[in-house]
Protein backbone atom coordinates (compact mmCIF):
# COMPACT_ATOMS: atom_id res chain seq x y z
CA UNK A 1 0.00 0.00 0.00
CA UNK A 2 1.52 3.29 -1.09
CA UNK A 3 1.17 6.90 -0.02
CA UNK A 4 -0.76 9.63 -1.78
CA UNK A 5 0.94 13.00 -1.35
CA UNK A 6 -0.53 16.24 -2.63
CA UNK A 7 2.02 18.88 -3.65
CA UNK A 8 0.45 22.27 -3.15
CA UNK A 9 1.16 25.93 -2.28
CA UNK A 10 -1.75 28.30 -2.60
CA UNK A 11 0.23 30.81 -4.65
CA UNK A 12 1.16 30.04 -8.22
CA UNK A 13 4.69 30.09 -9.59
CA UNK A 14 6.52 28.88 -6.50
CA UNK A 15 7.59 25.55 -8.01
CA UNK A 16 4.84 22.98 -7.39
CA UNK A 17 5.10 21.39 -10.82
CA UNK A 18 8.90 21.45 -10.86
CA UNK A 19 8.93 19.91 -7.37
CA UNK A 20 6.40 17.22 -8.32
CA UNK A 21 8.38 16.30 -11.47
CA UNK A 22 11.70 16.17 -9.63
CA UNK A 23 10.48 14.36 -6.53
CA UNK A 24 8.58 11.82 -8.64
CA UNK A 25 11.66 11.16 -10.78
CA UNK A 26 13.94 11.10 -7.72
CA UNK A 27 11.75 8.52 -5.95
CA UNK A 28 11.78 6.34 -9.09
CA UNK A 29 15.59 6.69 -9.26
CA UNK A 30 15.63 5.37 -5.68
CA UNK A 31 13.80 2.27 -6.92
CA UNK A 32 10.24 3.16 -5.90
CA UNK A 33 7.17 2.77 -8.07
CA UNK A 34 5.71 6.21 -8.61
CA UNK A 35 2.84 7.83 -10.44
CA UNK A 36 2.71 11.61 -10.79
CA UNK A 37 -0.79 13.01 -11.31
CA UNK A 38 -1.50 16.38 -12.87
CA UNK A 39 -4.55 17.78 -11.09
CA UNK A 40 -4.46 21.11 -12.92
CA UNK A 41 -7.37 20.41 -15.28
CA UNK A 42 -7.47 22.97 -18.11
CA UNK A 43 -3.97 24.30 -17.40
CA UNK A 44 -1.87 21.17 -17.46
CA UNK A 45 1.91 21.46 -17.37
CA UNK A 46 3.37 18.48 -15.58
CA UNK A 47 3.58 16.63 -18.93
CA UNK A 48 5.69 19.35 -20.58
CA UNK A 49 7.92 19.93 -17.55
CA UNK A 50 8.67 16.18 -17.53
CA UNK A 51 9.17 16.06 -21.30
CA UNK A 52 6.28 13.65 -21.84
CA UNK A 53 3.93 16.03 -23.67
CA UNK A 54 4.10 14.21 -27.00
CA UNK A 55 3.06 10.90 -25.50
CA UNK A 56 -0.24 11.77 -23.81
CA UNK A 57 -3.15 9.80 -25.25
CA UNK A 58 -5.61 9.62 -22.37
CA UNK A 59 -6.21 11.80 -19.34
CA UNK A 60 -7.84 11.45 -15.91
CA UNK A 61 -11.03 12.85 -17.52
CA UNK A 62 -11.13 9.88 -19.92
CA UNK A 63 -10.78 7.53 -16.94
CA UNK A 64 -13.63 9.27 -15.11
CA UNK A 65 -15.78 9.20 -18.27
CA UNK A 66 -14.96 5.48 -18.59
CA UNK A 67 -13.37 6.03 -21.99
CA UNK A 68 -10.36 4.00 -20.92
CA UNK A 69 -8.96 1.93 -18.07
CA UNK A 70 -6.84 3.74 -15.49
CA UNK A 71 -3.80 1.57 -16.22
CA UNK A 72 -4.05 2.45 -19.92
CA UNK A 73 -4.04 6.20 -19.18
CA UNK A 74 -0.71 6.03 -17.33
CA UNK A 75 2.16 7.20 -19.54
CA UNK A 76 5.37 5.35 -18.82
CA UNK A 77 8.52 7.45 -18.47
CA UNK A 78 11.08 5.43 -20.47
CA UNK A 79 14.14 7.04 -18.82
CA UNK A 80 13.65 5.39 -15.45
CA UNK A 81 11.90 2.25 -14.23
CA UNK A 82 8.72 2.56 -12.23
CA UNK A 83 7.67 6.11 -13.13
CA UNK A 84 4.37 6.95 -14.83
CA UNK A 85 2.30 10.08 -15.41
CA UNK A 86 -1.46 10.57 -15.33
CA UNK A 87 -2.15 13.73 -17.32
CA UNK A 88 -4.96 16.23 -16.83
CA UNK A 89 -7.42 17.06 -19.55
CA UNK A 90 -6.63 20.34 -21.29
CA UNK A 91 -10.10 20.90 -22.79
CA UNK A 92 -12.10 20.55 -19.59
CA UNK A 93 -12.17 22.71 -16.50
CA UNK A 94 -11.82 22.02 -12.79
CA UNK A 95 -15.58 21.80 -12.16
CA UNK A 96 -15.88 18.84 -14.54
CA UNK A 97 -14.29 16.60 -11.90
CA UNK A 98 -15.73 15.83 -8.45
CA UNK A 99 -13.52 15.34 -5.38
CA UNK A 100 -14.95 11.80 -4.94
CA UNK A 101 -13.87 10.89 -8.47
CA UNK A 102 -10.31 12.04 -7.77
CA UNK A 103 -10.38 10.12 -4.51
CA UNK A 104 -11.42 6.95 -6.35
CA UNK A 105 -8.49 7.36 -8.76
CA UNK A 106 -6.05 7.94 -5.86
CA UNK A 107 -7.32 4.88 -3.99
CA UNK A 108 -6.76 2.69 -7.03
CA UNK A 109 -3.28 4.13 -7.70
CA UNK A 110 -2.28 3.81 -4.04
CA UNK A 111 -2.83 0.05 -4.12
CA UNK A 112 -0.46 -0.36 -7.06
CA UNK A 113 2.37 2.12 -6.37
CA UNK A 114 4.72 3.11 -3.57
CA UNK A 115 4.09 6.83 -4.12
CA UNK A 116 1.34 8.84 -5.79
CA UNK A 117 2.29 12.53 -6.12
CA UNK A 118 -0.52 14.93 -6.99
CA UNK A 119 0.43 18.24 -8.59
CA UNK A 120 -2.20 20.65 -7.29
CA UNK A 121 -3.26 23.79 -9.15
CA UNK A 122 -2.75 27.18 -7.48
CA UNK A 123 -5.65 28.61 -5.52
CA UNK A 124 -7.94 27.38 -2.76
CA UNK A 125 -10.98 26.55 -4.87
CA UNK A 126 -12.29 23.42 -6.57
CA UNK A 127 -8.95 22.51 -8.17
CA UNK A 128 -7.34 22.37 -4.74
CA UNK A 129 -10.19 20.34 -3.21
CA UNK A 130 -9.97 17.87 -6.10
CA UNK A 131 -6.20 17.58 -5.77
CA UNK A 132 -6.30 17.02 -2.01
CA UNK A 133 -9.43 14.82 -1.89
CA UNK A 134 -7.57 11.52 -2.01
CA UNK A 135 -4.35 12.60 -0.28
CA UNK A 136 -2.89 11.01 2.85
CA UNK A 137 -0.11 13.56 3.25
CA UNK A 138 0.85 16.95 1.87
CA UNK A 139 3.94 18.77 0.73
CA UNK A 140 3.54 22.55 0.82
CA UNK A 141 5.97 24.37 -1.45
CA UNK A 142 6.80 27.97 -0.68
CA UNK A 143 9.44 30.54 -1.56
CA UNK A 144 10.82 32.85 1.17
CA UNK A 145 8.70 35.86 0.22
CA UNK A 146 5.73 37.42 1.99
CA UNK A 147 2.99 36.57 -0.52
CA UNK A 148 3.98 32.92 -0.96
CA UNK A 149 4.25 32.40 2.82
CA UNK A 150 0.94 34.07 3.55
CA UNK A 151 -0.78 31.85 0.96
CA UNK A 152 1.05 28.77 2.27
CA UNK A 153 -0.35 29.49 5.73
CA UNK A 154 -3.87 29.60 4.32
CA UNK A 155 -3.35 26.28 2.51
CA UNK A 156 -1.88 24.68 5.65
CA UNK A 157 -5.04 25.69 7.54
CA UNK A 158 -7.23 24.06 4.89
CA UNK A 159 -5.13 20.88 4.83
CA UNK A 160 -5.26 20.62 8.64
CA UNK A 161 -9.02 21.12 8.52
CA UNK A 162 -9.24 18.26 6.01
CA UNK A 163 -7.29 16.03 8.41
CA UNK A 164 -4.30 15.60 6.09
CA UNK A 165 -1.18 14.71 8.10
CA UNK A 166 1.78 15.11 8.05
CA UNK A 167 2.15 18.38 6.17
CA UNK A 168 5.77 18.95 5.21
CA UNK A 169 7.32 22.14 3.92
CA UNK A 170 9.66 22.53 0.95
CA UNK A 171 11.39 25.90 0.99
CA UNK A 172 12.11 26.59 -2.66
CA UNK A 173 14.29 29.15 -4.48
CA UNK A 174 16.32 29.82 -1.37
CA UNK A 175 19.21 32.18 -2.00
CA UNK A 176 22.12 31.71 0.41
CA UNK A 177 23.59 35.07 -0.64
CA UNK A 178 20.39 37.03 0.02
CA UNK A 179 19.85 35.29 3.35
CA UNK A 180 23.45 36.00 4.25
CA UNK A 181 23.08 39.74 3.75
CA UNK A 182 19.69 39.99 5.46
CA UNK A 183 17.57 40.48 2.34
CA UNK A 184 15.75 37.16 2.53
CA UNK A 185 14.10 35.30 5.41
CA UNK A 186 15.94 32.14 6.41
CA UNK A 187 14.42 28.76 7.25
CA UNK A 188 14.05 29.61 10.93
CA UNK A 189 12.05 32.74 10.13
CA UNK A 190 9.76 30.80 7.78
CA UNK A 191 9.26 27.89 10.20
CA UNK A 192 8.58 30.29 13.05
CA UNK A 193 5.69 31.71 11.03
CA UNK A 194 4.31 28.53 9.46
CA UNK A 195 4.78 26.09 12.33
CA UNK A 196 5.08 22.87 10.28
CA UNK A 197 7.94 20.44 9.64
CA UNK A 198 10.58 21.28 7.06
CA UNK A 199 11.40 18.42 4.68
CA UNK A 200 13.94 20.28 2.57
CA UNK A 201 15.41 23.48 1.22
CA UNK A 202 15.94 23.83 -2.52
CA UNK A 203 18.45 26.53 -3.41
CA UNK A 204 17.83 28.85 -6.33
CA UNK A 205 19.31 27.00 -9.29
CA UNK A 206 19.36 28.29 -12.88
CA UNK A 207 19.61 24.65 -13.92
CA UNK A 208 15.84 24.45 -13.32
CA UNK A 209 15.25 26.76 -16.30
CA UNK A 210 17.40 24.78 -18.71
CA UNK A 211 16.10 21.44 -17.49
CA UNK A 212 12.53 22.64 -17.99
CA UNK A 213 13.45 23.90 -21.47
CA UNK A 214 14.68 20.44 -22.33
CA UNK A 215 11.98 18.47 -20.53
CA UNK A 216 14.56 16.59 -18.49
CA UNK A 217 14.01 16.86 -14.72
CA UNK A 218 16.97 18.32 -12.85
CA UNK A 219 17.51 15.18 -10.75
CA UNK A 220 19.03 13.39 -13.76
CA UNK A 221 21.96 15.79 -13.39
CA UNK A 222 23.80 14.72 -10.27
CA UNK A 223 25.99 17.74 -9.71
CA UNK A 224 23.52 20.61 -9.54
CA UNK A 225 22.59 21.95 -6.08
CA UNK A 226 18.87 21.80 -6.93
CA UNK A 227 19.17 18.18 -8.00
CA UNK A 228 20.96 17.22 -4.80
CA UNK A 229 18.33 19.00 -2.73
CA UNK A 230 15.47 17.13 -4.44
CA UNK A 231 17.30 13.80 -4.06
CA UNK A 232 17.67 14.46 -0.32
CA UNK A 233 13.96 15.28 0.00
CA UNK A 234 13.06 12.08 -1.88
CA UNK A 235 15.23 10.06 0.51
CA UNK A 236 13.50 11.68 3.46
CA UNK A 237 10.13 10.76 1.92
CA UNK A 238 11.24 7.13 1.87
CA UNK A 239 11.93 7.37 5.60
CA UNK A 240 15.70 7.91 5.56
CA UNK A 241 16.99 10.35 8.14
CA UNK A 242 19.13 12.90 6.37
CA UNK A 243 19.97 16.18 8.07
CA UNK A 244 19.04 19.41 6.33
CA UNK A 245 22.31 21.15 5.44
CA UNK A 246 22.81 24.79 6.39
CA UNK A 247 22.88 26.60 3.06
CA UNK A 248 23.26 30.11 4.36
CA UNK A 249 26.33 32.02 3.20
CA UNK A 250 28.11 33.13 6.32
CA UNK A 251 30.64 35.89 6.58
CA UNK A 252 34.34 35.07 6.40
CA UNK A 253 34.83 35.28 10.16
CA UNK A 254 31.93 32.89 10.93
CA UNK A 255 33.31 30.45 8.37
CA UNK A 256 36.74 30.53 9.97
CA UNK A 257 35.26 30.01 13.44
CA UNK A 258 33.10 27.10 12.17
CA UNK A 259 36.08 25.55 10.43
CA UNK A 260 37.97 25.42 13.72
CA UNK A 261 34.90 24.21 15.62
CA UNK A 262 34.24 21.36 13.21
CA UNK A 263 37.74 19.97 13.38
CA UNK B 1 25.40 36.32 10.28
CA UNK B 2 26.83 38.92 8.01
CA UNK B 3 26.51 42.29 9.61
CA UNK B 4 27.34 45.27 7.45
CA UNK B 5 28.60 48.51 8.95
CA UNK B 6 25.30 50.20 8.24
CA UNK B 7 23.42 47.58 10.23
CA UNK B 8 25.98 47.76 13.00
CA UNK B 9 25.26 51.45 13.45
CA UNK B 10 21.53 50.86 13.43
CA UNK B 11 20.70 52.94 10.37
CA UNK B 12 18.41 50.49 8.63
CA UNK B 13 16.79 47.25 9.83
CA UNK B 14 17.27 44.22 7.60
CA UNK B 15 14.42 43.84 5.12
CA UNK B 16 14.08 40.16 6.06
CA UNK B 17 13.18 41.08 9.64
CA UNK B 18 10.64 43.61 8.40
CA UNK B 19 9.13 40.90 6.19
CA UNK B 20 8.90 38.51 9.10
CA UNK B 21 7.34 41.08 11.40
CA UNK B 22 4.73 42.09 8.80
CA UNK B 23 3.92 38.49 7.97
CA UNK B 24 3.44 37.48 11.58
CA UNK B 25 0.91 40.23 12.10
CA UNK B 26 -1.04 39.63 8.91
CA UNK B 27 -1.07 35.85 9.33
CA UNK B 28 -2.34 36.13 12.89
CA UNK B 29 -5.16 38.32 11.61
CA UNK B 30 -5.82 35.87 8.74
CA UNK B 31 -5.99 32.94 11.14
CA UNK B 32 -8.30 34.67 13.58
CA UNK B 33 -10.34 36.11 10.75
CA UNK B 34 -10.17 39.65 12.13
CA UNK B 35 -9.68 42.69 9.91
CA UNK B 36 -8.53 46.28 10.40
CA UNK B 37 -12.09 47.49 10.98
CA UNK B 38 -12.49 45.06 13.85
CA UNK B 39 -9.19 46.18 15.38
CA UNK B 40 -10.12 49.87 15.04
CA UNK B 41 -13.49 49.29 16.71
CA UNK B 42 -11.86 47.33 19.51
CA UNK B 43 -9.28 50.09 19.91
CA UNK B 44 -11.97 52.77 20.28
CA UNK B 45 -14.26 50.85 22.60
CA UNK B 46 -11.40 49.74 24.81
CA UNK B 47 -10.15 53.35 25.01
CA UNK B 48 -13.64 54.50 26.00
CA UNK B 49 -13.76 52.08 28.92
CA UNK B 50 -10.20 52.73 30.04
CA UNK B 51 -10.73 56.50 29.97
CA UNK B 52 -13.00 56.04 33.00
CA UNK B 53 -10.06 54.81 35.03
CA UNK B 54 -7.04 56.76 33.92
CA UNK B 55 -5.89 59.58 31.75
CA UNK B 56 -4.13 58.88 28.49
CA UNK B 57 -3.95 60.06 24.93
CA UNK B 58 -6.00 57.88 22.57
CA UNK B 59 -3.41 58.30 19.84
CA UNK B 60 -0.65 56.87 21.97
CA UNK B 61 -2.44 53.51 22.37
CA UNK B 62 -0.99 50.73 20.24
CA UNK B 63 -2.66 47.36 19.93
CA UNK B 64 -1.64 44.20 18.19
CA UNK B 65 -2.34 40.51 18.06
CA UNK B 66 0.56 38.17 18.61
CA UNK B 67 0.98 34.46 18.42
CA UNK B 68 2.69 32.77 21.33
CA UNK B 69 3.06 29.06 20.73
CA UNK B 70 -0.39 27.76 19.99
CA UNK B 71 -2.35 30.65 21.46
CA UNK B 72 -2.97 34.25 20.53
CA UNK B 73 -2.35 37.25 22.73
CA UNK B 74 -3.84 40.70 22.41
CA UNK B 75 -1.16 43.18 23.39
CA UNK B 76 -2.26 46.72 24.20
CA UNK B 77 0.39 49.30 25.00
CA UNK B 78 -1.16 52.29 26.78
CA UNK B 79 1.17 54.95 28.17
CA UNK B 80 -0.98 56.60 30.85
CA UNK B 81 -0.54 60.02 32.39
CA UNK B 82 -2.26 59.42 35.71
CA UNK B 83 -5.01 57.45 37.37
CA UNK B 84 -8.22 59.27 38.17
CA UNK B 85 -8.58 59.99 41.88
CA UNK B 86 -10.93 57.80 43.83
CA UNK B 87 -13.42 55.63 41.97
CA UNK B 88 -13.83 55.39 38.28
CA UNK B 89 -15.62 58.27 36.60
CA UNK B 90 -19.23 57.40 35.94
Amino acid sequence: MGKVIVVTSGKGGVGKTTSTANLGTALALLGKTVVVVDADVGLRNLDIVMGLESRIVYTSMDVIDKQCELSKALVKDRRVDGLTLLAASQKNNKDDIQPEQMKAICDKLRSEHDFVLIDSPAGIERGFSNASAGADEAIVVTTPDVSAIRDADRIIGLLQHAGIEPINLVLNRFSPELVGNGSMMDQEDVLDILNIDLIGIVPEDTGVITSTNRGIPLVYEDASPGSQAYMRIARRLTGQRIPIPDLEHKGLLTNIVNWFRNR
Amino acid sequence: MNISLRQLFGRKPKSSSIAKQRLKLVITQDRLDVDDRFMTRLHHELAEVLAKYFEFSVNSVSMSLKQEGNSYVLVADIPYKKFHDGNARQ
